[in-house]
């Protein structure tokens, strides 16, 4: 492919995202929201319009934080997959949603630990548990011992073990329970600026990080013994992409919810729309993801308007068939 | 003569592998079924064993069609030893073998007085008995063969089948084995045995039966069969026939490969 | 362990965890109030007849089901991953269950556990259809996780997008024993009737075990034994999950630790299972109620604690 045609799908994909945002503004509200108002609310904010009111407080927050979660689990989905040369590596197959979900569930409702650390501190370390649990018993650290379907066991066992145990602590502490089941959801509806605040700073610095590995993550592609030789620092690499996929995940996840499935389907079509380097086809995948999960949030308020349908169920159910298309398609 | 073929085509996906074959295998006799990789010998084996069924033509017992009789009839007539068996989980030498009565046993599995003596004897006569208490997982590759054998000799059939047995096997094994289904074929038994080794089958077996491509070409001892032209029809081999100075056999050496036969497809 | 020592010292645990089932709890009893409340004149009638009496033979009866139906799947695949739940069987059963109950709401619940049958029926055909019937364990086991997250997904998605029937049908997707009665118990029990007809089959198990050529030759024949033994395995787990919703791992823990016990023939092997899956359901089901009383925890979620780790171990030691 030339390089012309890449500028092409990210032109076409960002303009995508530009009006699936605007439509995201205004569509399926339970109070109606004219196309006309979004605009006017952003140039000519009319804080006695109650549309003005809800596209500047509630939409335009939630849509921004959706687009940001979309690159932030499509991004981490991507250096996983680059990491174990797994093409069904993704956060929530490999546990780490679940882990970051225990992790939350753990810090909200224990007394112990009441304040002991911040939620999204609390999800990236559940996740990272989690995370190093499946890659020790999915045998991937060792040099040479990467058996995928192993790897993809190990996730779902612990990602059952995981959801077990936070079910468990929901339950025995009944009265936290309510707000701890609504982000196990994974739903966008109670993203606000206050959210987006806490959220765009660590999520950019690891959209940023990300960028800074893939030519590391290129080479890696060739297999661990040929990376080494091209003087591929392996256990940093790996070290540093790990750190990247837990800060995205965790504060994702402390922010919106549990997510699935996006981290896996994104780098797929981000591959088949622009080829194997990683560094174009990151940003792809980062506006792809975006996209996708901006979609499932509209989607969201539609399907059983005029309640809303957590995105994070949505995208589960597109991404389970995907999931076990690619098994399918791969031998394992 | 109880095991023949009529015009039998055999294969697997829609694929001929034995074609059109007429054989008759004589009784009493220790059996070699030989030829080339591909040649169909195992699947033919198979079609016996009723894992394969007949693709056209019958594969008979009795003179009646093989896969019209009731399973659990044939299987006190015919037993198999496959060619790989799976390791089970759990499970003794002594139940293994006792597998092997299952045929004469009721629905629960339960073994009679009789069934108990055959078990035993057979496990000492292929010298497993002092593994009886030992799981079959924690054996050894050769010990573990030799569980199998007796498994399938406590089936107390008058025929035997064998698929490559010895390929896998070390060279003490191999010598083993055959010398033991040498004794069996003296007590009475039928043997037929797949083989790879044409030098082995002419000292053991005493009747061999030759295919190429799916179609017999030889039948007959090892006198008549183990011929220079022979290998070079089926083997596209020179080779030069001597006496196996130990048994006074019939033995092959080869001299040199002949150039490939235009209508040699293996 | 023989099997002539696990049986009596199985049945011994049993009737303890039975026993520990009716005295510990919200309330707690001694020994004599658990047996006067056996009649109706006692305090204690409603607690111990109506309550943790049905439980307990429930627990039994499904803990047995599920343990059943895993030695059998296991016995037939040939796969040490294997289990209904793993397999999606369950999950499949249970998003046919929820789909019953939320478009046909106000629909007698006397029919849930044919509408979960068919659902399990439906799901093993997909999983079969997807693998073919020579795919390795661990794509199998994959295929299978996979579609038990789909169907785990349909049942969220359904359960959030019709949020008024939410409550009747979480109540029975929740893995868990609570509020199950005499009724549930005697819409399960005529399942049990397939029980003689798995036992029955236990020698060509043994055969199978041996490969299907093998098996071949010693008169079994393994496509029709496969078929009736899944067949048994799904009817046993649909019928369980229309009761009691998933219970996880159950199905694949209780044979593994059977077989380490009494070998693998399948005549012990088979009701010795049983008798494990039954304990270990009254004892998740007990550490459930007395953990945190008064609530209540799921069994589901207790024997997922231990399943999960249990499945790690096993696919560690897979070669």
């Amino acid at each position: 492919m030339t390089r012309p045609f890449y500028g092409l799908t990210i032109a076409l994909t960002a303009i995508l995202l530009l009006f699936l945002g605007w439509w995201n503004l205004f569509a399926w509200s339970v109070i109606p929201i004219q196309a006309q108002d979004v605009w006017l609310s952003l140039t000519h904010f009319d804080s006695q319009s109650i549309s003005h009111r809800i596209v500047q407080d509630l939409r335009l927050p939630r849509l921004l934080t959706a687009m940001l979660v979309g690159a932030c689990l499509a991004t981490a989905g991507t250096i996983m997959q680059g990491l174990t040369r797994n093409p069904l590596a993704a956060p929530s197959v490999l546990g780490i949603n679940a882990g970051a979900a225990l992790g939350m569930a753990l810090v909200s409702t224990l007394p112990v630990l009441y304040g002991a650390s911040s939620t999204s501190l609390a999800a990236m370390i559940g996740g990272g548990v989690a995370w190093l649990l499946v890659m020790l018993l999915g045998s991937s650290w060792r040099i040479g011992g990467n058996e995928r379907g192993r790897l993809v066991l190990a996730g779902v066992a612990i990602s059952a073990l995981c959801a077990a145990l936070t079910k468990a602590v929901v339950i025995m502490e009944e009265d936290q329970a309510a707000g701890v089941l609504t982000w196990l959801a994974g739903s966008l509806a109670d993203a606000r600026w206050q959210t987006w605040q806490h959220y765009w700073p660590f999520a950019l610095a690891g959209l940023f990080g990300a960028l800074l590995l893939t030519p590391s993550l290129n080479l890696l592609q060739l297999g661990e013994e040929h990376a080494r030789n091209l003087g591929v620092n392996l256990l940093r690499s790996k070290l540093f992409g790990s750190f990247l996929v837990l800060l995205l995940v965790g504060t994702t996840i402390s922010a919106v919810g549990s997510i699935g499935f996006i981290g896996l389907i994104v780098p797929h079509m981000a591959r088949l729309l622009v080829g194997q380097d990683f560094r174009i086809f990151l940003p792809v995948a980062m506006l792809l993801g975006a996209t996708l999960v901006t979609l499932a949030d509209t989607l969201s308020r539609a399907i059983s308007y005029p309640m809303e349908t957590p995105a994070g169920a949505i995208l589960a159910l597109i991404g389970a068939p995907f999931f076990i298309y690619l098994v399918r398609k791969r031998t394992l | 003569m109880s095991l023949s073929a009529h015009k039998l085509s055999v294969g697997y996906h829609g694929q001929t592998i034995v074609k059109e074959m007429n054989l008759t295998l004589p009784d009493g006799k220790f059996i070699a079924l030989l030829g080339p990789n591909g040649c169909g010998k195992s699947t033919l084996l198979k079609c016996f064993a009723r894992i394969l069924p007949a693709m056209s033509g019958e594969a008979r017992w009795q003179g009646k069609n093989l896969h019209h009789y009731p399973s659990k009839q044939l299987s006190k007539e015919l037993a198999l030893l496959p060619q790989t068996q799976p390791i089970p989980e759990g499970i003794k030498v002594k139940d293994l073998v006792a597998y092997g009565r299952s045929p004469y046993t009721g629905f629960w599995g339960k073994l009679n007085q009789q069934d108990h003596q055959v078990v035993e004897q057979m496990m000492q006569q292929t010298g497993t008995f002092e593994l009886k208490e030992k799981l079959v997982s924690e054996l050894s590759g050769g010990q573990r063969q030799r569980v199998w054998l007796a498994m399938v000799l406590a089936q107390d059939t008058p025929y035997l089948l064998l698929d490559e047995p010895t390929t896998y096997m070390d060279i003490n094994h191999q010598v083993e084995l055959m010398h033991q289904l040498q004794i069996l074929n003296q007590q009475g038994k039928t043997i037929i045995t797949v083989l790879h080794d044409i030098n082995q089958a002419a000292r053991y077996c005493d009747h061999l039966v030759v295919m190429k491509s799916g179609e017999l070409k030889y039948q007959g001892s090892p006198e008549e069969v183990l011929t220079s032209a022979m290998l070079q029809n089926v083997f596209s081999l020179q080779a030069q026939i001597h006496r196996d100075p130990v048994s006074n056999t019939p033995m092959c050496v080869v001299e040199d490969r002949s150039p490939p036969s235009p209508q040699h497809k293996d | 362990m023989t099997a002539q020592r696990f049986f009596p010292i199985a049945v011994i645990t049993l009737l303890l965890l039975a026993l520990a089932n009716l005295m510990f709890g919200a309330v707690s009893l001694s020994v004599e109030e658990v047996w006067s409340g056996l009649y109706a004149s006692s305090e204690n009638h409603f607690t111990i007849y109506e309550y943790r009496l049905p439980r307990i033979f429930l627990a039994i009866l499904v803990g047995a089901g599920l343990a059943l139906s895993g030695a059998l799947v296991q016995g037939v695949i040939r796969n040490p991953l294997a289990s209904p739940d793993v397999l999606g069987v369950s999950h499949g059963a249970g998003l046919a269950a929820v789909c019953y109950m939320t478009f046909f709401s106000g629909a007698s619940t006397r029919w849930l556990p044919e509408v979960a049958l068919t659902g399990g029926i439906l799901a093993a055909l997909v999983l079969w259809y997807l693998c073919g019937a020579r795919s390795s364990a661990i794509k199998l086991a994959i295929t299978g996780v996979a579609l038990a997250a789909l169907w785990a997904s349909c049942i969220d998605f359904l359960m959030l997008t019709k949020p008024l029937e939410i409550n009747n049908a979480l109540l029975w997707l929740t893995g868990s024993l609570w509020g199950r009665g005499w009724t549930q118990l005697q819409a399960l029990l005529p399942w049990f009737a397939l029980i003689p007809l798995a036992l029955g089959l236990s020698k060509y198990l043994n055969l199978l075990d041996l490969g299907d050529d093998s098996a071949i030759s010693l008169g079994a024949r393994p496509p029709y034994l496969r078929l009736l033994a899944l067949a048994i395995a799904v009817a046993l787990t649909a019928a369980c999950v229309s009761i009691c919703g998933p219970i996880g791992f159950l199905g694949l823990v209780a044979p593994h630790l059977t077989r380490k016990l009494v070998g693998g023939r399948h005549q012990p092997l088979l009701p010795a299972t049983m008798l494990t899956g039954a304990c270990l359901l009254l004892a998740a089901d007990l550490a459930a109620r007395t953990l945190d009383p008064p609530i209540e925890l799921p069994a589901g979620i207790l024997t997922a604690i231990i399943g999960a780790p249990y499945f790690l171990w096993l696919l560690l030691r897979m070669k």
